[in-house]
């Protein structure tokens, strides 16, 4: 089975089954906006599509020039042109990306070893999104932690040394913290791998592609131990940059909520700080930062391009990076969709996940 | 207060990484070099060199690593920072790509390892013999081989598998036959079951060493089919070289394991596995961590200094290294004019970019043969004697020029594709060319996918500046590509005639006539002559040939039988033959 497909399988069916599930449990109101959602995202990857294919082709330099360099004769320029459609008028070729979009084929690359997309995209997906989600989870859960014991101990040491460090991370750039990480636990510690996503020792049959799901499938502990010792470093720096907006947006918020009166009734009524904090304060001050994760996911893969360079990390963004600097317009345009699907699918759970939350809001 | 004094000591170590990280600023340049190759003109990067000189004291200091008399065996993880392009021999033509071609293959004659003249029988049984009229070439092949899946490989397969090289090469992206089979060889065929008949066009003097490139692999027909390329096969992939590629994980790594079907002694390792990087300095933090053994191309010189200092590494200066020229335009204005290009060529100080860019460390390049090949000279420091201002400002006043009329003259360089050095080499000679004072440079830097396009075209940069390094030993190789039309290296083609445009056609008389001499002495005679031409028309200018750097851990060693064993045996041809690789068993 192909990789992307698998992929659909293990994070597409539990997000339907919970839509379904919202869907059918939710307001006729919050129905309606779903059904309107999912009908708009459809126009705003198009029109995406759209910008980046006629970007790409407005840009100086071309796939031939890239490929060819110094043995593109005019002959062979013109066969390579007309083998890859390219000589066709723009009309054609972009109706012909459009149509390429709803079957999910992007055809092939246009340099180099000139595969099918998708297979190139079945290795690289699942190495980015193994990476992303433990860094979203890290950056979450650290930043809400010490957000809100920032919030709760306003103006203590442990206030101050937290706003410290949410600025000093979300100022450190991505790959300069990647390699300061690689020197101190990589080479000076030994405690971890330097880069990769595996141990190139040790065999894994590989089926998904993501590899923790390959070693457990497979039941290959080794596989797995080397697995997640090589997603460490990737996902500590991610997740510790992404980490400081999330923990300065939670302060901020506890701060707000406690100071609220309802906050302050429920200290009178004698009830725990601990749960004032879980159950008031912190249910109130998670609705922005729920926002800002969809708003972070665009962020979550710029960053993955420095991390996954920096790692070596075979991922959606090196290979982004590379195939723009190639101008390989199909890899460029398939990725960008998937970006694009991506960054909807969040968004789109966010809102979901917002309306649960908050109970005021009616769509 | 536990968590405080952790965070106490964080900040600490942050502080303290970022005062050993301050002291290189060149780190970040490095790690953003664009490494991927397209041809074998070996696109490297290398950092900014003041410190180089070090480096080169360090190579010349490291002992040989010689391995005990029986190998440990073993694994080798190698580092590379090269991407795979194509690995189908009628197509690949970049470093990386024949490297790993050589491995799992083997061409019909080879080079020593470590070595860039002693060339001996590959897969062939002799040295190929020509006719008479030296019109065909005739070569034996070994008795009984095999490709590494027991296939055999005879002559008609051989045949018909070296054919692809002249048929269907043109329709891949990378085209090596185009370079290296359709110039040269009209037709291939099978006198017998081990007899190879080459038919030429013409005769050439090379065509020995032309049989040493990858491009001179028979493929396996189970892999690589007579009528089509197969760019990006499925391991495993075998040939009939000592190695089989065993596993390919794109974008991450190639592992190649013994072949049990050679005909040669066996590698002294049990497995290779090339590991691939997206940046230099995750490879020397990884060899450095002893997460690979060795760390080659591309590292760069800034690494290979700080990468000395490491106990239990060896930083090693490889005896190869591609050459920076810069591209004439002779179709566009100014460059033109004859004395323009002249005038260039005089202003040109190449011992000051070899000890401001490299600390000295690399050697000048006073021809575009290299020294050290049949018949190099030095033709543009005898013509030129350059520097030579006043020879200079003679010539541009003979065009036209003065300190009040000034030659504007554009220089377009790649800033990311061949690192930082060349891009410092590049605004080096920009002060050089200024210093006439009758010259205003207009600078530009453009990406690589934007300016390879730009320079091909011939219609928009008059003075550029590219690589080159040779795909066989020989001066041809570094002649014929900037010469004939449609040759390579000066990427600036025209649509008709056999020469590059502008260029004097006695050039082209002499390399047909350097082709054909098969008399070592008259072939020089000639060689020496084109260069003079070659110089006196500014076809390029030379600037420097750029070293190439390896570094291993103890442990690792090359063949102390083979030259240059020190930098594992890798020489002057700059192939990577992992068999001669041992370990001493720790």
């Amino acid at each position: 089975m192909h990789p992307l497909l698998l992929i659909f399988l293990i994070f597409g069916i539990p997000a339907l089954i919970g839509l379904v599930y919202v869907y059918s449990r939710g307001s006729s109101g919050l129905r309606t906006y779903m059904t309107t959602r999912i009908a708009l995202t459809i126009p705003m990857i198009l029109i995406l599509a759209t910008v980046v294919f006629f970007v790409m082709r407005i840009l100086p330099g071309d796939p031939i020039d890239s490929t060819l360099g110094p043995k593109g004769t005019a002959e062979i320029k013109e066969r390579f042109a007309e083998q890859h459609g390219l000589n066709d008028p723009i009309f054609v070729q972009y109706g012909r990306f459009v149509g390429n979009v709803f079957t999910l084929d992007f055809g092939n690359s246009l340099i180099q070893s000139q595969r099918p997309i998708v297979d190139e995209l079945g290795e690289r997906l699942p190495a980015t999104l193994e990476m992303i989600i433990p860094a979203t989870l890290l950056a979450l859960g650290l930043g809400i932690f010490l957000g809100t014991r920032a919030g709760i101990r306003r103006k203590s040491a442990s206030d101050y040394g937290s706003r410290i460090f949410s600025v000093m991370i979300y100022a450190m750039p991505i790959f300069w913290l990647g390699l300061l990480f690689q020197l101190i636990f990589g080479v000076w510690l030994g405690w971890t791998p330097i880069a990769g996503r595996i141990d190139p020792q040790i065999p894994l049959e590989r089926t998904t592609n993501l590899l923790i799901v390959d070693s457990i499938i497979t039941l290959n502990w080794a596989a797995l131990r080397s697995v997640l010792a090589h997603l460490i470093l990737p996902t500590l720096t991610l997740g510790l940059v992404l980490s400081g907006v999330f923990l300065r947006l939670t302060r901020i918020n506890v701060i707000e909520t406690n100071q609220e009166e309802y906050v302050a009734a429920a200290r009178a009524r004698g009830i725990s700080q601990g749960t004032i904090t879980r159950r008031y304060a912190l249910q109130n001050a998670m609705i922005p930062v729920i926002t800002l994760i969809g708003l972070q996911v665009a962020i979550l893969l710029a960053g993955a391009v420095l991390t996954e360079t920096v790692f070596a990390w075979p991922g959606m963004g090196r290979y982004l990076i590379q195939r723009i600097l190639s101008r390989d317009f199909t890899a460029v345009q398939s990725v960008i969709v998937f970006f694009a699907l991506f960054v909807a699918v969040i968004s789109l759970a966010v809102d979901i996940l917002y309306s649960l939350l908050d109970p005021r809001v009616r769509y | 207060m536990t968590k405080k004094l952790l965070l106490v000591i964080f900040a600490l170590a942050l502080v303290a990484a970022a005062c050993d990280s301050s002291s290189d600023d060149t780190t970040t340049t490095a790690a953003a070099e664009e490494t991927t190759t397209t041809a074998a003109t070996a696109e490297e990067t290398t950092t900014t060199a003041a410190t180089a000189e070090e480096t080169t004291t360090t190579a010349a200091a490291a002992e040989a690593a010689v391995c005990p008399s029986e190998s440990g065996g073993g694994t080798v993880i190698i580092g590379t920072t090269d991407a795979i392009a194509s690995l189908d021999p009628a197509d690949a033509y970049s470093t990386r790509d024949w490297e790993i071609l050589r491995n799992f293959g083997e061409p019909l004659l080879k080079w020593v390892p470590g070595s860039g003249d002693e060339l001996v029988e590959g897969i062939a049984e002799g040295m190929p013999t020509p006719s008479e009229d030296g019109l065909t070439w005739t070569i034996t092949l070994r008795e009984g081989l095999t490709f590494g899946d027991g296939t055999p490989l005879t002559a008609d397969i051989a045949a018909a598998q070296l054919t692809r090289l002249l048929t269907i090469s043109e329709t891949g992206p990378n085209q090596v036959g185009l370079t290296l089979g359709n110039p040269y060889v009209d037709s291939i065929e099978a006198v017998d079951d081990v007899t190879l008949q080459f038919n030429l066009p013409a005769p050439i003097a090379f065509f020995p060493q032309l049989l040493a490139s990858a491009a001179y692999i028979p493929a396996n027909p189970a892999t690589y089919p007579e009528g089509e390329l197969n760019i990006f096969p499925d391991a495993p992939l075998t040939g009939p070289g000592p190695w089989i590629v065993t596993e390919i994980v794109p974008d991450e790594t190639v592992t190649l394991e013994p072949n049990p079907n050679y005909y040669g002694d066996a590698p002294g390792v049990d497995k290779i596995i090339v590991r691939q990087f997206a940046d230099p300095q995750s490879m020397a933090l990884a060899v450095q961590s002893g997460e690979i053994d060795v760390a080659w191309r591309i590292l760069g010189a800034e690494l290979a200094v700080e990468l000395a200092d490491v106990d239990g590494l060896n930083s090693v200066v490889v005896p190869a290294g591609p050459i920076r020229y810069l591209i004439i335009n002779h179709v566009l204005e100014p460059t033109n004019d004859p004395n323009v290009r002249k005038a260039i060529a005089s202003v040109i100080d190449r011992d000051e970019l070899s000890d401001v860019i490299f600390g000295g460390a690399v050697d000048p390049l006073f021809s575009q043969v290299p020294p050290g090949f049949l018949g190099a000279n030095e033709a543009f420091d005898e013509l030129y004697a350059s520097p030579d201002l006043d020879e200079a400002r003679a010539y541009l006043e003979a065009a036209g020029y003065s300190e009040d009329n000034k030659l504007q003259l554009p220089v377009w360089y790649p800033p990311e594709h061949y690192g930082a050095t060349t891009a410092d080499g590049v605004l080096l000679v920009v002060q050089q060319l200024e210093a006439t004072g009758m010259i205003e440079v207009d600078v530009q830097a453009q990406e690589w996918g934007t300016y390879i396009g730009a320079v091909v075209g011939g219609e928009e940069y008059p003075v550029s500046v590219l690589g080159w390094f040779f795909d066989f030993p020989d001066p041809e190789n570094y002649l014929q590509p900037f010469i004939e039309n449609g040759g390579i290296g000066t990427m600036v083609t025209s649509k008709e005639g056999d020469i590059s445009p502008g260029v004097d056609p006695a050039l082209l008389e002499l390399l047909t006539a350097s082709r054909a001499e098969t008399d070592t002495a008259a072939r020089a005679e000639i060689l020496d002559e084109l260069q003079n031409v070659y110089a006196e028309e500014v076809v390029t200018v030379p600037l420097w040939i750029e070293p190439e750097y390896i570094v291993y851990r103890d442990g690792i060693c090359g063949d102390a039988s083979l030259p240059n064993p020190e930098s594992l045996n890798i020489g002057p041809t700059m192939e990577f033959v992992y068999s001669v690789l041992g370990t001493d068993g720790s």
